[in-house]
């Protein structure tokens, strides 16, 4: 005798099951799980309101002027300094923190014996723990006075170079101290998703380079990072992104100033959205200028938005290659 | 068909010496690389001593390069041309080392050196200024009185907030992309990878116009630990789902072929398994958060009392109390920043080397 075949396949993955406390169940998991765009449309909603009165109130200018004079009848306000500020700062932390967390991930994966490369990886995620209110103190106290003389020296050696004009003769709060201090950040997180990605380069592929008679230079050239490539991109753009929102580390060593910093990175004054909002926020004069601290905070939701998740792409791209 | 290969070739070829790599170098290579390794640090030091520069810069301009091209000589006399782009990378390689060292221990360094003031004084530690808090404290006011006691409560009662709103909605979250499994998982991850990317002070902000501008609530601990609760949530949510992972599929189709309902499934026998990495996920998620500053500047302002309530008054906590001190102008108040700092760092060390032995535990079990 064979049993009926009325029975239902069930794929037992996915399948919505018909017992009610399981519905139950499924749906407030479910519900639970968008919590997360919940809160992101509701950042871009609200701030982007404000945005949009920000917008409506000082036209474009409000993007593309550097000016905060509030208080007056005529309130004029403009954050491109600010804007500009955040990318010049971020830049300067790049181009210290690049070469610097490759080397040293290069270092953990291909030269440290297997101890030194242990307590490496220690330091780094160290590095990553420090709050950054923390490293603000620091880079107040320890950073700031040795490294007004470095720019002092090189601006004495190197002053024809456009950007270590200095002509104020002040080095205190510059865009290169700020930056110093973003590299600072950007360095662990940059070098602990190298350091993964280039720590899955397959073994037989270092071998074989090796075999046909591959230095460290060539085989890293020719092997090692066009594998990690992707992966090495994707850590800089979320090192980016943590540094585009950084506001404490910076308000303590960064002379905030409503004008446009060009290029004199080791001149003191710059700029950058996220302390502009911390340092204006303990004295705003009403809803106005509050309103107009919001819209700035929507920029910088939009573009560290934007940053964080072409990185997350890049990175979830190489990860499901190399699987 | 034979080749005849070039005879001047052959006897090109049987002239070279082979190198072989594995034996001791010949005594004259070890005194190039031992010239290489001491000739840049004893021109350095020498002018160290006898130049007013200042370390860190003689350090990168002139040490590093000096050691650049010593290293390439030798580089040059021991594996020939090849070994010029090895040696590059090589030392720069340990100079970047050497300066995230130094870095690191800079700050830890001075945190315990300058923290110690605040903490250690004539008359040995001074637990008053663990458990004091900063009511008629102005800063000329001697260490011996007030301390970080209310900070101390108000982070904790903050991040406890946070908690109790970011762990059930993190895990659920992780729950719905490893348990649950609907259409919109590609989605959900999108978007927990996104808010992990929004800036502390924009949270702030956003808590600031929702609920305070509107009226809803006062800058409050309430509000700072909503803040913190969305730095806090994919945090939470990203570490749980790698640690829901890693539990094995047998277990839930054993106890579905058992006869539970998928809910039984995951609350009695997928979460019990992944306890101790839960525990690791919502540790990690507390040490995301409990150094941001930005937020409470913005929700939770500050105070010099105990504050308990925490729906209506605004309350200090350890970091927005380092920051307000820093801003004083007086030796005093720096010192108490200093000592906040180190008790923030302790707090955040712990945290991490908890999360670091639990989750080496995890690992250990599952092999």
């Amino acid at each position: 005798m064979s049993m009926p075949r009325t029975e239902v396949r069930r794929d037992l993955k996915s399948a919505a099951t018909s017992h009610k406390g399981d519905r139950v169940f499924n749906r407030s998991i479910t519900a639970a799980a968008f919590t997360a765009l919940v809160v992101l449309a509701g950042i871009a909603i609200f701030l982007g309101l404000s945005a949009v009165e920000a917008l409506r109130t000082q036209g474009l200018d409000f993007l593309f002027t550097t000016e905060w004079s509030v208080e007056q009848e005529d309130p004029k306000a403009g954050i491109w300094g600010m804007l500009y500020g955040s990318v010049l700062l971020s830049a300067i932390g790049l181009v210290i923190a690049i070469p610097a967390s490759l080397l040293l991930s290069v270092f953990i994966v291909f030269l440290a014996p297997r101890r030194l490369a242990k307590v490496m990886t220690n330091v780094v995620d160290l590095m990553a723990a420090i709050p950054s209110v923390i490293l603000g103190l620091w880079a107040f106290y320890l950073l700031n006075p040795p490294a007004e003389e470095w720019q002092f020296l090189l601006n004495k050696y190197l002053g024809w170079i456009p950007i270590f004009q200095n002509e104020s003769g002040n080095f205190n709060g510059t865009p290169f101290i700020a930056g110093f201090v973003l590299a600072i950040m950007m360095i662990p997180i940059i070098t602990s998703v190298s350091r993964e990605v280039l720590g899955r380069t397959p073994p037989d592929l270092i071998n074989a380079a090796e075999a046909l008679g591959c230095s460290l230079w060539t085989m890293l050239r020719y092997v090692a990072l066009p594998y990690g490539r992707g992966g090495i991109v994707g850590g800089i753009m979320l090192g980016l992104g943590r540094a585009l929102g950084e506001t404490i580390a910076i308000f303590f060593v960064l002379k905030l100033i409503f004008e446009t910093n060009w290029y004199n990175i080791i001149e003191s004054g710059g700029g950058s959205v996220a302390t502009l909002i911390v340092a204006t926020f303990g004295e705003v004069s009403g809803p106005y200028e509050l309103n107009l601290l919001l819209a700035a905070g929507f920029f910088l939701f939009v573009g560290t938005l934007v940053v964080n998740v072409i990185a997350n792409l890049i990175v979830q791209r190489t990860g499901r290659m190399q699987r | 068909m034979t080749q005849v290969l070039d005879r001047e070739r052959i006897a090109e070829w049987s002239q070279q010496e082979p190198q072989r790599p594995w034996t001791r170098k010949p005594v004259h290579l070890q005194v190039w690389i031992a010239l290489a390794a001491l000739l840049p640090a004893v021109i350095v030091a020498l002018m160290f001593t006898y130049t007013d520069l200042p370390g860190p810069v003689l350090m990168v301009v002139v040490y590093l390069p000096l050691q650049l091209v010593a290293s390439g000589f030798a580089a040059l006399a021991t594996k020939g041309r090849q070994g010029i782009a090895d040696s590059v990378i090589i030392v720069n390689a340990i100079g970047a080392t050497l300066f995230s060292f130094i870095i690191l221990f800079s700050v830890l360094g001075s945190l315990i050196f300058r923290g110690f003031e605040a903490l250690w004084g004539d008359d040995g530690f001074r637990s008053s200024f663990l458990v004091q808090n900063n009511v008629y404290i102005n800063p000329s006011t001697p260490l011996e009185y007030g301390g970080l006691g209310h900070a101390v409560i108000g982070t904790l009662i903050i991040v406890l907030i946070a908690s109790v709103i970011a762990v059930p909605i993190g895990i659920a979250t992780a729950i719905y992309i490893t348990e649950v499994r609907g259409r919109a998982v590609p989605y959900v991850r999108f978007f927990v990878q996104a808010m992990s990317g929004v800036p502390s002070i924009v949270a702030g902000l956003f808590i600031l116009t929702v609920l305070i501008v509107s009226g809803a609530i006062g800058q409050s601990a309430f509000a700072g630990g909503l803040a913190y609760a969305i730095l806090m949530l994919p945090t939470v949510a990203r570490t749980a789902e790698e640690v829901l992972r890693l539990i094995p599929e047998d277990l839930r189709t054993g106890a579905l072929a058992l006869g539970s309902t998928r809910a039984r499934v995951v609350l009695r026998v997928v979460i019990p398994a992944a306890k101790t990495g839960i525990i690791t996920a919502i540790i990690l998620g507390v040490a995301r958060v409990i150094g941001e500053t930005a937020p409470l500047l913005l929700t939770s302002l500050k105070s010099d009392q105990t504050v308990l309530n925490p729906l209506s008054d605004p309350i200090a906590a350890l970091p927005t109390y380092i920051f307000d001190n820093v801003a004083l102008p007086y030796p005093g108040a720096v010192t108490r920043a200093w000592g906040a700092a180190l008790v923030l760092m302790i707090i955040v060390l712990i945290l991490f080397t908890i999360a670091r032995i639990l989750g080496r535990d995890r690992l250990n079990k599952s092999r």
